[in-house]
């Protein structure tokens, strides 16, 4: 599953140092028009970022002013931006253990020869490949408050008492919007646990089951810790996209109502594009940076130690 | 994971019939347990998408009184009427334009680096692979904005570059990540003979080791595809003129003009997503792969 690394630093012998210079110079030029690239387009775009954070700049004055660590200290003691941060925290929680939960069953069920196993793993992981505004468009619909399809099937059950406008009510968008992506990513932890199924020693179960364990004891005792592997790399994986997640909240509902469903990025996308705040909006933008490292590194460390 | 400890009963002949129908029966009830679960799960997938589209052939008027009935009469004309008024024609081809030099750049540089740092040793080798690292963990909105005004000031703003080229250099990263891993796996004597018959570096890379790279640049493939197909935010942000928006900005502005309009919304949803379910279906086993890449390499 995970290739080789090479090694990092070369052994060279005098006799091959005419071939290794020129192994030296040819592998400058493969790099390099991918190292330009990223120097012009993100590297150096980062670093002015850290310095927009620095400044008041609103996008429209020639002078940026520089305010030091003004707008981070506006940020700590700004509301909203706690606001949002703690909706990504839930999204962040719901978000990861929801579709794993759903993954493992499917993955279990499916693991031990039941038939059909191509077709499921197809349909299943139909919504991946969706667009993030496709997947809101769809659920925005199955949530419209008069014809959805979620409010029929209550009225046609007898529960017309819990029909509602589930986007436009406070109590409600946010786990909405939360189902919404889970059903657009399920598929993909499914996948992934399927995947790590097929590493899973089936002697172990089949002596458990002879020890006369049952099937939940067998899954949590044997399956589950020989899956831990896969568990905390998608459980990484989800914590990035979570503290990033934009285009779902943007599309169905722009952060509301009121402020019930912003989250970080929307948040950022309010202040520096619709509020022209740059220097705020840059700021902000540096805390999903720190987020997003800490989470990354977590991931690279599990990943090493594993290989 | 069906149950099947019923705890040990004293012998005899009649106690073990039972206690075996009593197994048969669980395990007939497991299986449909099983199956329940599964296909309800299945249901979930695709029910959503069947009733975007038998919604999107009615009339305003029958999505009242029968929201779950099929359409009376199948009204194609909507779907005309999608194509035109949403401009989804004009979009799918800016999709395309953006698409096609960001899949074939993407491979093209990530290949090349890929190799240098995994084959081709040399001074600050080590230095260069950290720094594309550190790409891997930065998200977008760390370089959105200084990106913005950077493409103002070079001019690609308004035009397919302001989309094509951050695109590339933001998908470099884990692309180089992933092809250095790939041509790292490589047997060392694979360039090594092809080195003592006379080939220079990029005679190696070319002639030997970039033909081996086929299922490795088809997942590199998909997943750069898919990446600037549904791309969202990186568009929204960079290309704010209409005639350049792709297929899935369009979509979204077009949702927001015709918001009371619930059956035209849902053509154009279904115009959006009924190739790219197409395409998935017919290389789903490259799709999976690619798109799993991510988590599993």
């Amino acid at each position: 599953m995970s290739a080789p690394t090479a090694p990092l630093t070369p052994s060279l012998t005098p006799a091959f140092s005419a071939r290794a210079r020129r192994k030296a110079v040819a592998g400058w030029f493969f790099v390099l028009p991918a190292l330009l690239l990223y120097l012009f387009f993100v590297i150096y775009p980062f670093v002015t970022s850290v310095y927009y954070s620095l400044t008041d700049w609103d996008g429209a004055q020639p002078i940026k002013r520089f305010v030091g660590l003004g707008n981070y200290q506006k940020l700590l003691g700004d509301n909203l931006m706690w606001e949002a941060l703690w909706h990504n925290v839930i999204w962040v929680i719901i978000g990861t253990i929801s579709p794993i939960v759903i993954g493992l069953l499917l993955g279990v069920l499916l693991w031990t020869g039941t038939r059909g196993r191509i077709v499921f793993r197809i349909v299943y992981f139909i919504p991946v490949v969706l667009a993030e505004v496709v997947v809101a468009i769809i659920l925005n619909w199955i949530y419209h408050p008069i014809f959805g399809a979620l409010n029929e099937i209550l009225r046609s059950v007898g529960l017309d008492s819990l029909a509602r406008g589930w986007l436009g009510d406070p109590a409600t968008a946010l786990p909405a919007l939360l189902v919404t992506a889970i059903w657009g990513y399920y598929g993909f932890c499914f996948v992934i646990i399927m995947a790590g199924l097929q590493n899973v020693d089936i002697d172990l179960v089949e002596a458990a089951t002879i020890d006369g364990a049952n099937g939940w004891q067998r899954f949590i005792y044997i399956i589950v810790p020989q899956l831990s592997h896969v568990l905390t790399m998608i459980t990484a994986f989800t914590l990035i996209g979570g503290f990033n997640v934009f285009g779902i909240v943007f599309v169905m509902t722009q952060g509301g109502p009121g402020t019930a469903t912003q989250v970080i990025a929307t948040y950022t996308y309010r202040r520096a594009f619709q509020m022209s705040e740059l220097g705020y909006g840059a700021a902000l933008s540096m805390v999903m940076t720190i987020v997003s490292l800490i989470a990354s590194y977590i991931f690279i460390r599990l990943r090493e130690r594993q290989e | 994971m069906n149950v099947s400890n019923a705890g040990s009963l004293p012998g005899g002949q009649e106690v073990r019939a039972e206690r075996d129908l009593y197994h048969s029966g669980l395990k007939v009830l497991g299986v449909i347990v099983r199956y329940g679960v599964l296909i309800f799960f299945a249901l979930v997938c695709l029910v959503p998408l069947f009733w975007v589209v038998s919604t999107s052939l009615k009339t305003t008027r029958e999505i009242s009184f029968s929201p779950f009935g099929l359409p009376a009469e199948y009204r194609w004309s909507t779907y005309v009427q999608a194509w035109t008024v949403g401009r989804f024609g004009k979009y799918f081809m800016n999709s395309v334009i953006v698409t096609l030099p960001i899949v074939s750049f993407t491979l093209a540089l990530c290949s090349l680096a890929g190799y240098g740092l995994a084959r081709l040793h040399f001074r600050g080798v080590n230095f260069i692979f950290y720094l594309f690292l550190i790409g891997l963990m930065v998200p977008f909105q760390s370089v959105m904005i200084p990106l913005f005004y950077l493409l103002k000031e070079i001019g690609f703003l308004g035009t397919y570059w302001a989309m094509i080229v951050p695109s590339i250099a933001l998908g470099l990263p884990f692309g180089i990540f992933f092809m250095r891993a790939f041509f790292a796996g490589l047997p060392q004597e694979l360039g090594d003979a092809a080195e003592i018959d006379g080939c220079s570096e990029w005679g190696v890379f070319w002639r030997v080791m970039a033909p081996l790279a086929g299922p490795a640049l088809s997942t590199l493939t998909v997943l750069s595809f898919m990446g600037a197909w549904n791309s969202f935010l990186l568009p929204l942000i960079y290309m704010q003129k209409e005639n350049l928006r792709p297929l899935v900005l369009g979509l979204m502005f077009f949702r927001d003009a015709y918001t009371q309009n619930i059956p035209l919304t849902m053509a154009g949803a279904t115009i959006v997503m009924a190739p790219i379910i197409v395409v998935y279906l017919l290389f789903q086993r490259s799709f999976i792969q690619g798109l799993t890449a991510g988590a599993l390499k």
